[in-house]
């Protein structure tokens, strides 16, 4: 890693930290920031996962229950406690950083968990966490817990800004201590442990360190993000919090990326966020499901790498294609939200890369596939 | 002491629904490598068939199954020819099913609706009555469905140890080149038994909308301990998810009477885990299989 990268993400920061400000000036709807919001805190929670998933190879259905104890560390501490919020949120992704060192501590022993057994697993874990959360009274007891009245950082600006800037932090934070571990002698570590653990092993990697090394910082980040998004969700409640959503969503969201590179989860969540928006804005829930669904089969069938890594193959032409569809939807005036012309824009760019590398080959013939 | 006897009679009768849901996913699971979370929507899907052709056509519930089981062993087929078909891995086949399960919960909610349906008392005249075995008192549904397991797991266990298919079967789980070099027809053989698994979840549905009633939302429901009996059981074991099937009936049943309801799914992972740290290859196992 050089100096260069820390740069690169401080300055990406800093654009995107104006955006409030700009927001003052233009008097552009507030609706934008919620909006960045959503898929900040999707981008944290997608990279936090991939970090043990797409690095380490270690298939995690939990977590909901890493980013459910975050939402609920913050809930109780500024709730029941009378706690400040903002120091809250380090607890939340301690607290869910232990939880999963608990969690390796048992499952990392076992060879046999290494593969199918650990995602089972880690899906029990969340159902686990949910049903003591649902009966403990100092933590819900299942009556949910109303933060609307909890007193927020106001040196922040005003509350959707606040989530805004808050949310910005953490994403770039997770994300950058994402690309950090894929460029460090951890990363490489975790890769050859996806790749095959026992040579890995046998080549002298320290696997069980590593585990939970990554384990505990994927985990950190989805209580971290958790806990911020507790003052979101503003009525925690354990069907909202522990539902099948979370996983599900950081899961595709990973997928539909690419697990081998840290930028894979953060294209995913921008695409699968702003697409379910849509979708639910159209009153479409049943169908976002459906679609979600048949994005996830059809990816896992057709697209195992994830279109991240078609994208840097073609970019050009992904690019041109997406510059293209958005600029004839704005300037020929059609649909009347930003947000639907780059939804339709971004159908139309998955769309393309679904077609395999051999036929868009044939096609254009300018394909760049390394070797 | 009442109440103990009574949890522990509960608690058998749905080890047994345990066990029928569970053989379906521990065989295809251990023997075609494929984890098929849709085993769940299925039994839903069923459950809610049940319903429909029940309160539609008036049928009598069990009857139902004259329809539902051959329509899901279809499906289950089907499935398994799609896997073969794209070469699903037993990872693949893990997000492929969690892909389908949920377009298969919104097609159901947008069907059937998110509320809870359960048959109609005249349709189904047996919900809610016991026989009494002196002070305990014995559901006659439940008594059926887990009379209905003991059926499905001996006729199981017959088929894979007595038959040729079922020899078959476990040669290949065991080794499928092998096999295959002996003559056995690998494709043949899984299409049959995944839609067998598919036909028992067809059972399992059947008894869970006449007993429980269904919501889509079911299917979430019954999925962790389903996987804890299957788990527990030991994989491709049908013996072992049927006695897994009642232990985890028998201790969620217990918890329940003597301390909360909501303890149970927490008694139940740590027997689970203990098991899993205890006894890695499943609780029936015996050692000298490989």
């Amino acid at each position: 890693m050089n100096w260069r990268a820390p740069l690169a993400f401080l300055g990406v920061g800093l654009l995107l930290g104006l955006l409030p400000w700009l927001r003052e000036r233009l008097d552009f709807p507030v609706f934008y920031l919620v909006f960045l919001y959503f898929v900040f805190f999707w981008a944290a929670q997608a990279s936090s996962w991939n970090m043990l998933t797409g690095y380490s190879g270690y298939f995690s259905f939990g977590q909901g229950a890493f980013y459910g104890v975050g939402v609920y560390t913050t809930a109780t501490l500024v709730d029941k406690f009378d706690f400040n919020f903002l120091a809250s949120l380090p607890l939340a992704g301690v607290t869910a950083a232990l939880l999963g060192l608990g969690v390796g501590f048992a499952v990392f022993r076992l060879r046999k968990l290494r593969g199918e057994l650990f995602a089972l697993l880690t899906l029990a874990v969340a159902l686990v966490i949910a049903a003591v959360v649902r009966n403990v009274d100092i933590i819900d007891g299942g009556y949910g817990v109303p933060l609307g009245q909890v007193p927020y950082p106001e040196f922040l600006g005003d509350y959707s800004t606040m989530l805004y800037l808050l949310g910005l932090t953490i994403a770039l934070l997770t994300v950058f201590v994402a690309y950090a571990i894929q460029h460090s002698r951890l990363g490489q570590g975790l890769f050859a442990i996806r790749d095959d653990e026992a040579v890995a092993e046998g080549l002298g990697v320290p696997t069980f360190r590593y585990k939970m090394i990554v384990l505990a910082i994927s985990c950190f980040f989805a209580g971290l993000s958790g806990g911020l998004h507790a003052l979101q969700i503003n009525y925690v409640a354990v069907e909202s919090v522990f539902n099948i959503r979370v996983p599900l969503f950081v899961i595709l969201m990973s997928i539909l990326g690419g697990r081998r590179h840290w930028l894979g989860p953060v294209i995913g969540a921008a695409i699968i966020h702003t697409l379910s928006d849509r979708f639910s804005s159209a009153r479409l829930e049943f169908l976002n499901q459906i679609i979600i669904g048949s994005l996830l089969i059809v990816m896992i069938l057709f697209v195992r790498e994830g279109i991240f890594a078609r994208l840097q193959r073609r970019v050009w032409f992904s690019l041109a294609l997406f510059a293209g569809v958005l600029a004839v939807q704005v300037l020929g005036g059609i649909g009347e939200r930003l947000i639907t012309q780059i939804a339709i824009a971004m159908l139309a760019l998955i769309a393309t890369l679904l077609i395999p590398d051999a036929v868009y080959q044939r096609l254009f013939g300018r394909a760049r596939i390394p070797c | 002491m009442q109440l103990i006897g009574q949890a522990l009679i509960s608690g058998i009768l749905i080890g047994g629904l345990y066990g029928t849901l569970a053989i379906g996913l521990t065989l295809t699971w251990g023997m075609l490598k494929v984890i098929n979370l849709s085993h769940f929507s299925f039994a839903i899907l069923a459950g809610y068939l049940t319903y429909q052709l029940s309160t539609t056509f008036g049928m009598n519930p069990f009857l139902t199954m004259l329809v539902t089981v051959p329509l899901l062993f279809l499906a289950g087929v089907g499935l398994q020819w799609f896997f073969e078909a794209f070469h699903v891995d037993e990872f693949m086949s893990l997000l492929v099913t969690f892909g389908l399960f949920i377009i298969l919960e919104s097609l159901m909610q947008w069907f059937w609706t998110a509320d809870h349906l359960i048959i109609s008392r005249a349709q189904n005249p047996l919900l809610g009555v016991s026989l009494w075995v002196g002070p305990f008192a014995v559901p006659i549904l439940q008594l059926a469905s887990f009379l209905a397991a003991v059926l499905i797991s001996g006729l199981t266990m017959y088929l894979l140890h007595r038959t040729y298919t079922g020899k078959a079967l476990r040669a290949l789980a065991q080794d499928r080149e092998i096999a295959g070099a002996f003559g056995v027809d690998y494709r043949r053989s899984a299409l049959l038994l995944s839609g067998l698994a598919a036909a028992y979840a067809a059972v399992a549905g059947a008894f869970i909308g006449m007993i429980y009633g269904v919501t889509p939302s079911a299917a979430i429901e019954w999925l962790p301990v389903i996987f804890a009996v299957v788990i527990l059981g030991g994989l491709a074991d049908a013996f072992g998810a049927f006695a897994a099937g009642m232990i985890i009936g028998v201790t969620n049943h217990v918890t329940s009477a003597v301390s909360d309801a909501g303890m149970a799914p927490l008694v139940t992972f740590v027997v689970l885990i203990l098991a899993l740290l205890l006894k890695p290859e499943g609780l029936f196992a015996r050692r000298s299989s490989e």
